[in-house]
């Protein structure tokens, strides 16, 4: 035999694992020269179709028998509206192209390796808690440029380029250092969200000054439901987006724009202070501490029910609740209430945005492809279409037009009216994914009562700042 | 005899050392490679040097989740250890002897049958188990009891000192039986002449355990600790899908491997990512080599 | 445990596992019989706890199964006013449990078939025959033993990405296999080494060549072992979340396996709400298991301890 065993089984797991340690030990600096190069997978450049014929029916010059691939986000607005509407649109004006559909919830976790592997999907609706990072989708390249098709001629008006059928600051908020690499499709309002029969019930009135707030939760509170609550698990950012809306009311805009241009400085301007002690006050005395291991639907379940009076929130927040909410319950927008008579911005200001991230792939096979899907989403039968499925307006003018929005809706859109000149936005979070993660976390620890305003500006800033000298990280500026 | 050896030898090592070394070594390989650089995932990498491995010295989260390894490595196997010793005694020497055997305590086989169920199930199923166990509120399995009774709702994945506590726990509640199986095996195997004489003495239960059985098990514990160390350098799946905001509150229950995930998935920083993994590599071997060194004692013979 | 029992007794060898108490000899106990029966007494009472905390949330699983979103929520602890059995058609249909159920079991047949047959053989060859580089390659093996699967993971998608094997079920029963092989050859080997060697001269003297020794001789032999490890091999790959995650990515869902497919429910929860969904979700994925461990429970714990006993 060639191999007698001398001492059977000798080498006992010790000895075993003694050896390798030592050879991992050994092996780890050799180990360099061993690397293949897996690095250079992501370059490796993915055929592109040729283009096909320009024409009026085909301004940007799509191949017509290209597929397409189309990822949606399935959340608050499901994945009907692609299946539904903007596909068959985009089937009818190209029989021969295979339209590829799929939706998800978790868009990083399953498209990321798709990215790395050069072989991204066309069109991606990137959205929801876990979104790939705007910024560095950018800063590597991997958006097209979506300059060809603002300027292409309109599908119902020829005369007319898209970027003139859209509500203005719709391309602002979809661009990245002055390009424009992501359509932001969706009409979005935010506030605080309250329920028009629960009120009606109880003689309460939405609040307009902060003292008008707090004698709000304290008689909510009086009789036994809880007057205000986000849920922290998943969405502490819908708070975060009230503290912030309120400090830009107390301190003017350019509070949110220092921030969004890492400004020195910044999280500790003055009206964040401010708002961060308001916000805290109420975390403190007016919500339950329960609700942060919670996640939003379950938090917003609980106002269907009323158990729950205030809840902070973008417009969608209805068409995500429709199953669950009951008949009469109202949905209805207060604004964020005013800190005094010495702000900068009058109470009816807001956050308003074009919401929910559309773009193209540039490194995929079919980016003209990408380029006029979006577009079919912007001619007038699109956005319609759109409206119609998930009850909420989009940034096609022409699209809401004659359309009776559900009372929520209707209410955030008559907000967004009397808010006149006085609508803002900010950047930060999809410039900057970790920030967005920071000022979560940190926003639990302020509300849930762990730390103070000072510490809450103080951690934020630190992170701030060590963005600001990361060199990996791409930096935007508005 | 000889004859052919070699074409033999090489003709059954070449598939399995090909995919060894395919799937496993060259990945390693690779990711000490990407540590060095600034690689996003999508255009090419840019070596950095040790730019990451400076930054993660000043990455408080990071010193956060290492330093949740040290409690896992401390609790998770002196837990799930004692209370695995005192069933596995129990289920074995427990009983009263008769007939000349030792018995265990009525419906032992029972207990132990159902003990060692968890760890035929995947950690990301339990995990989604103990999300509905832990919920804060009235619909969780504790919570529901607890309130139902008039008491404070328990929050356990959101307290920071508890949240950690609440990870241990699961994966305690899933290791437990593994090792009262493992115990049992090696507490069957000392010989009851032993046991006969020490009772000879008088030696109560209780002395019994300290004085002769856990010193014939000295070998088995010390394999335990191994693997339940090296539990604890993993813990992803449990810390992903139970805590809340993925290591939360604020990192109280973060591990290197949620960490690494985030890093490479969420912010899309592979070099970062990897130069965790190795901090993480290093980590594991350093808890082997101590742990051999510590253990290092001379087994009873019997 | 019957794995163990057929090996030859050696010094250093540990001892067999099992599954009662076997030690022998030893009259009447002395000690005070009210200590006995006190301890008894308390040592029930643990157990009977214990046994309680592992059941409950199971069997409340299964309960909360067959209720409806508001009553899981308002009554979590009460029975189901009715059997609501459209829990699990939702559960089998729009959340396609039944087709991930069926891709681990493919993915991990095939996987632990591959770990078995490569396994072994190289444990075989490594264990049992002298050549240059015997203890290099043993130990490059076993090494992999101590390295976090997490250090690979990125890397490990472009080796998968450029053999083209993203999003196959190849790629991911190649990468069960290769990850798997560290601890089969470790153990396989040592068992291997434990065989006797007379059998296999007697085999060669009779002309029988290498790989027929191996396949019919000593295959059949380390039968104990090998069910063992296979055992091993199955659990494992049967609760592996990471790898799938990442090498069957979006665009694969038809392939996915089921500790993808239920984590993916639990994220639809936080979205649609739909909790009874996801507990018939996890009832369909703890059952079958259940069934399984039910009848083969002796080997499936033997077959687990017996790697660490050594």
């Amino acid at each position: 035999m060639s191999n007698t065993p001398e001492h059977p089984a000798a080498l006992d797991r010790r000895t075993v694992l003694r050896r390798a340690a030592a050879v991992g030990m050994l092996a780890t600096p050799a180990i360099g020269l061993l690397s293949a190069c897996a690095t250079s997978g992501g370059d490796k450049e993915n055929e592109q179709v040729a283009g096909g014929t320009k024409s009026e029916k085909n301004p940007l010059g799509v191949k017509e028998d290209a597929a397409i691939e189309v990822v949606i986000f399935n959340g608050g607005y499901g994945e009907k509206y692609a299946t539904d509407v903007h596909e068959p649109l985009y089937k009818k004006a190209f029989p021969k192209a295979e339209v590829k559909h799929q939706a998800t919830q978790a868009v990083s976790t399953v498209l990321q390796p798709r990215f790395a592997s050069g072989n991204p999907p066309e069109f991606v609706n990137n959205s929801g808690e876990k979104l790939m990072d705007f910024g560095a989708l950018v800063a590597d390249g991997q958006l097209q440029d979506l300059t060809e098709l603002w300027d292409a001629p309109s599908v119902d008006d020829p005369a007319k380029k898209v970027r003139d059928t859209v509500v203005p600051g719709t391309i602002e908020a979809g661009s990245f250092n002055g390009k424009p690499f992501v359509l932001y499709y969706v009409s979005t309002v935010f506030g605080i969200w309250y329920s028009g029969k629960l009120f009606k019930d109880n003689g309460w009135a939405p609040a307009k000054t902060w003292d008008d707030f707090i004698a709000l939760l304290t008689s909510i509170k009086a009789k036994g439901i809880t007057p205000y609550g986000y849920a922290g698990a998943n969405a502490a950012y819908y708070q975060w987006n009230v503290i912030l809306t309120h400090a830009a009311k107390i301190g003017g805009t350019d509070v949110l724009k220092n921030i969004d241009n890492l400004e020195d400085g910044a999280w500790k301007q003055d009206a964040i202070k401010q708002a961060a002690t308001a916000w805290a006050e109420v975390g403190a005395k007016f919500s339950d501490k329960s609700f942060e291991g919670l996640k939003h639907t379950d938090v917003q379940l609980r106002q269907n029910q009323y158990k729950v009076a205030l809840y902070p929130s973008g417009d969608w927040l209805e068409g995500e609740q429709k199953q669950d909410t009951p008949p009469g319950f109202d949905y209805q927008l207060m604004p964020v209430p005013s800190m005094s008579s010495s702000d900068k911005l009058p109470a009816t200001a807001l956050r308003a945005t074009a919401g929910e991230g559309y773009f193209v792939s540039a490194k995929s096979k079919n980016p003209k492809g990408g380029l006029e899907y979006m577009r079919q989403m912007l001619s007038k039968e699109g956005a319609k279409g759109f409206t119609e499925v998930v009850k909420a307006p989009t940034v096609v003018t022409a699209g809401s037009e004659g359309f009776s929005f559900p009372p929520g809706v209707a209410s955030s859109q008559a907000a967004l009216k009397a808010a006149g000149q006085d609508v803002f936005n900010l950047y930060f979070d999809g410039w900057y994914k970790e920030l967005d993660t920071e000022a979560r976390t940190a926003t639990n620890e302020l509300m849930f009562g762990r730390i103070n305003a000072d510490a809450f500006v103080e951690r934020i800033q630190k992170k701030a700042d060590a963005i600001k000298k990361d060199s990996s990280v791409t930096k935007f500026k508005r | 005899m000889r004859h052919g050896k070699y074409p033999f030898v090489i003709g059954f090592l070449i598939v399995p050392v090909a995919l060894y070394v395919t799937f496993v070594i060259a990945p390693y390989a690779q990711a000490f490679q990407i540590s060095m650089t600034n690689w996003r995932g999508l255009s090419a990498p840019r070596w950095v040097g040790f730019d990451n491995y400076r930054r993660l010295l000043d990455d408080g989260t990071f010193w956060k989740a290492v330093q949740h390894h040290g409690v896992l490595l401390l609790a998770l196997p002196l837990i799930t250890i004692a209370i695995a010793l005192f069933f596995a005694f129990l289920l074995n020497v427990g009983g009263k002897a008769s007939g000349g055997q030792r018995q265990g305590v009525w419906g032992s086989r029972f207990y132990r049958v159902v003990f060692f169920f968890p760890q035929v199930l995947a950690v990301a199923i339990i995990a989604v188990l103990f999300q509905t166990v832990y919920r804060p509120d009235e619909s969780g399995l504790i919570n529901g009891v607890l309130m139902k009774i008039g008491l404070d709702p328990v929050l356990f994945l959101i307290r920071p000192n508890l949240a950690l506590w609440s990870i241990i726990g699961v994966l305690v509640w899933q290791a437990v039986g593994f090792y009262v199986v493992l115990f049992s095996a090696g507490m069957a195997s000392i010989p009851g002449e032993i046991y006969e004489a020490a009772e000879m003495d008088g030696a109560s239960r209780v002395t019994l355990f300290f004085r002769v059985t856990l010193p014939l098990l000295w070998d088995t514990l010390q394999v335990a600790w191994v693997y339940l160390g090296i539990a604890a350098f993993d813990a992803f799946a449990v810390v992903a899908v139970l805590s809340i905001d993925q290591g939360g509150p604020d990192g109280a229950t973060t591990v290197l491997a949620v960490e690494i995930y985030r890093n490479a998935f969420t912010y899309q920083k592979y070099g970062y990512a990897s130069a965790m993994g190795v901090a993480l590599f290093f980590l594991t071997l350093t808890f082997a080599a101590l742990t051999l060194r510590l253990t290092k004692r001379e087994s009873v013979e019997y | 445990m019957d794995a163990q029992t057929t090996l030859p007794p050696t010094a250093a060898t540990p001892p067999p596992p099992s599954t009662g108490p076997k030690a022998a000899g030893g009259r009447r106990g002395r000690g005070p019989r009210s200590e006995v029966r006190l301890f008894a007494g308390l040592g029930h009472l643990a157990l009977a706890a214990w046994a309680v905390i592992v059941i409950v949330p199971i069997l409340w699983t299964f309960l909360a199964a067959f209720k409806n979103t508001s009553e899981i929520f308002s009554s979590p602890w009460t029975l189901p006013a009715e059997l609501r059995w459209e829990n699990f058609g939702r559960a089998w249909t729009k959340a396609h449990v039944g087709r991930y159920f069926l891709n681990s079991v493919l993915v991990v047949g095939a996987s632990t078939f591959c770990t078995m047959l490569f396994g072994s053989m190289a444990a075989y060859v490594l264990a049992r025959y002298k050549f240059i580089g015997n203890r290099a390659i043993y130990y490059l093996f076993v090494s992999g033993l101590a390295f976090p699967v997490f250090l690979a993971l990125v890397p490990l998608f472009f080796v998968v990405q450029n053999l083209g094997l993203l999003g196959t079920h190849t790629g991911l029963v190649l990468v069960y296999t290769a990850y798997s092989l560290p601890f089969t050859v470790f153990f396989l080997a040592a068992f291997f080494k434990t065989l006797p060697t007379s059998v296999a001269e007697a085999g060669m003297i009779d002309g029988c060549g290498h790989t027929r020794l191996f396949f019919q001789v000593m295959m059949p032999m380390a039968k104990p072992g090998l069910i063992s490890v296979a055992i091993f091999n199955i659990i494992g790959q049967w609760a592996q979340y990471q790898l799938p995650l990442v090498l069957l990515p979006s665009g694969y869902e038809d392939k996915w396996v089921l500790t993808q497919g239920i984590a993916n429910i639990s994220v639809n929860a936080g979205y649609q709400a739909d909790w009874s969904g996801l507990f018939a979700a996890l009832t369909i994925a703890i059952l079958p298991m259940i069934v399984v461990y039910a009848v083969f429970q002796r080997q499936i714990q033997a077959g687990l301890t017996a790697g660490a006993v050594k």
